[in-house]
């Protein structure tokens, strides 16, 4: 660099400086009006498993069949406040099933076995319909393929068990092929901070 | 007679088989047996309602160290060409963005699917993106402005396993490249169009044609696997074919290289005419002994075939007589 700078060296610089002042007003807009991240999450109220009323219809296991990960990135999931603790739980027990010599179903409902059942406290062998039972979905097997949320539905359940989308798993897609899919338009990107912890509708 | 005979075992068999149903008991008649859920105090000994598991999304400091990552790539990346000319150490560097930014980010977030993300933000005033998607989609692009495609060579991990399977490169006729090379605006035009739609017809498509992304998720469509096994068994004879022929950000960098002031530069004040570098690029971006910015992946290859770099100078030129 001797001091001179020809003509061409400095037509390059102002194409630069042009280039960079284009790039860092573009970004710097979309930095301004970012808001945080956005997430995909399910709503409730819309989805046909567990929106009310929707009874005697096929369940829709769109979420399995749909979703670009393996084993989909949605779960079921118990709202234990919500749940009536039952003996004879809908979601676990296939009610249609025959009845046992324990007086339960035979047959329980999760294709995959993931849902657990335990008792609350000390059971009485002779009389098990008189206690609670905790329902715990274990997470790692279930795939969210809706059979126990359509089963808990009100007026067969409370409508405890709600279909989510697991923030861990979801590998958060520009066009989740779920929501591409999904009929009711169920889910829907939102605030990450809302999806998470509030569990709001979407805004 | 035999025919009679049938006809009473299958009405036997229908009674047996009437009777074991019943022997086997009917379904409950089901009813709901609470009408609202027993909370902690119906409960009582002591019980505790169990915490709904919330697992949260990527931690925020984790996107933001893929970001340094990009940059700090970049910057290694421009480091290994400009000043150490090494292609050893770009395959280094290329073997780890595919574990990173491939195999382990599974391929997410990159520039080139977010170029739709960004154009629907810019045009949608209901769309935004976040920070971080902001920054992988600018940041190469800086970089081309003044160094020309550092992002392709050893950082962006489609072209990385393109880059790592080139193992017989062919040298694709001129004008059969240039005109193949044109493909890649046609499809950035489509996915501006694409996103630029209205919400409900927009189709982010790059991502959903990305032949690599199922790869490095290891799971995905049959036919989107087969498509990048296709460019893989493609890229090993023509190098890599998704760059320089469809990759719509490839385009985008190749104008702003444009401007590039550094770059690959094929030995300054010592080259011999020999051509061995234009013959090694598989790119067909060394053009009159001179690297085109526009087209230079960054592999380094021209400097492993030059006499006068590297390995082969130390042993066969007598010191002193190249540097």
């Amino acid at each position: 660099m001797s001091g001179k700078v020809s003509r061409r060296q400095a037509m390059g610089r102002v194409a630069r400086g042009a280039a960079v002042t284009g790039l860092g007003l573009s970004a710097g807009f979309l930095v301004h009006k970012a808001e945080g991240q956005v997430v995909w999450q399910i709503d409730a109220s819309k989805c046909v498993n567990s929106r009310l009323g929707e009874v005697g219809v096929k369940v829709c296991d769109l979420c399995v069949k749909e979703c670009v990960v393996t084993q989909s990135a949605v779960r079921a999931v118990n709202e234990y406040s919500k749940c009536g603790r039952c003996c004879v739980c809908p979601a676990y027990y296939s009610v249609k099933s025959a009845v046992g010599r324990d007086g339960l179903p035979s047959e329980k409902l999760c294709p995959r076995d993931a849902i657990l059942r335990k008792p609350i406290g000390e059971a009485d062998p002779n009389d098990p319909a008189n206690n609670f039972y905790e329902y715990v979905i274990d997470e790692a097997k279930c795939d969210g393929c809706g059979k126990c949320v359509m089963a808990c539905k009100e007026p067969a359940g409370l409508s405890s068990i709600i279909l989510k989308v697991r923030h861990d798993l979801c590998v958060n897609c520009n066009n989740c092929a779920i929501s591409t899919a999904c009929p009711k338009d169920a889910l829907n990107q939102w605030p990450a901070l809302k999806a998470v912890l509030g569990e709001s509708a979407p805004a | 007679m035999s025919r009679r005979r049938a006809v009473l075992a299958l009405l036997a068999v229908c009674v047996l088989g009437c009777l074991a149903e019943n022997a086997q008991g009917q379904a409950l008649h089901y009813e709901r047996p609470v009408e609202r859920a027993p909370q902690e105090k119906d409960i009582g000994g002591g019980y505790v309602t169990p915490k709904v598991q919330k697992p949260l999304p990527r931690r925020a400091w984790l996107e933001i160290l893929d970001v340094a990552l990009l940059a700090a790539a970049m910057g290694v990346s421009v480091w290994i060409v400009v000043k150490r000319r090494s292609r050893r150490w770009l395959v280094a560097l290329t073997v780890a963005s595919v574990g990173y930014f491939g195999f382990y980010r599974e391929g997410c977030v990159c520039p080139i699917g977010s170029i739709q993300n960004v154009t629907v933000a810019l045009t949608d005033p209901n769309y935004h993106i976040p920070m971080v998607v902001t920054a992988t989609f600018f940041l190469p692009l800086l970089v081309a402005v003044f160094y020309g495609r550092a992002f392709c060579g050893g950082v962006c991990a489609l072209g990385s396993i393109q880059e790592l399977v080139l193992l017989k490169p062919v040298q694709v006729p001129r004008r059969l490249d240039q005109a193949l090379g044109l493909l890649k605006y046609v499809y950035l035009a489509a996915a501006i169009w694409y996103a630029v739609l209205p919400a409900a017809q927009r189709d982010f498509v790059i991502c959903r044609f990305d032949p690599f992304v199922s790869l490095f998720r290891r799971s995905g469509f049959a036919h989107m696997l087969a498509l990048g096994a296709g460019f893989l068994v493609l890229g090993m004879f023509v190098g890599r074919p998704y760059c320089r022929y469809l990759c719509p950000y490839g385009g985008l960098l190749s104008w702003f290289s444009r401007l590039a002031a550094r770059g690959v530069s094929i030995t300054p004040n010592k080259e011999l005419d020999c051509g061995l570098c234009a013959e090694a690029c598989p790119y067909g971006a060394i053009e009159e002994m001179r690297a085109v910015r526009r087209k230079c992946l960054y592999c380094a290859r021209c400097y492993a075939a030059c006499p006068r770099e590297g390995p082969l100078v130390k042993a066969f030129v007598p010191l002193g007589e190249v540097r």
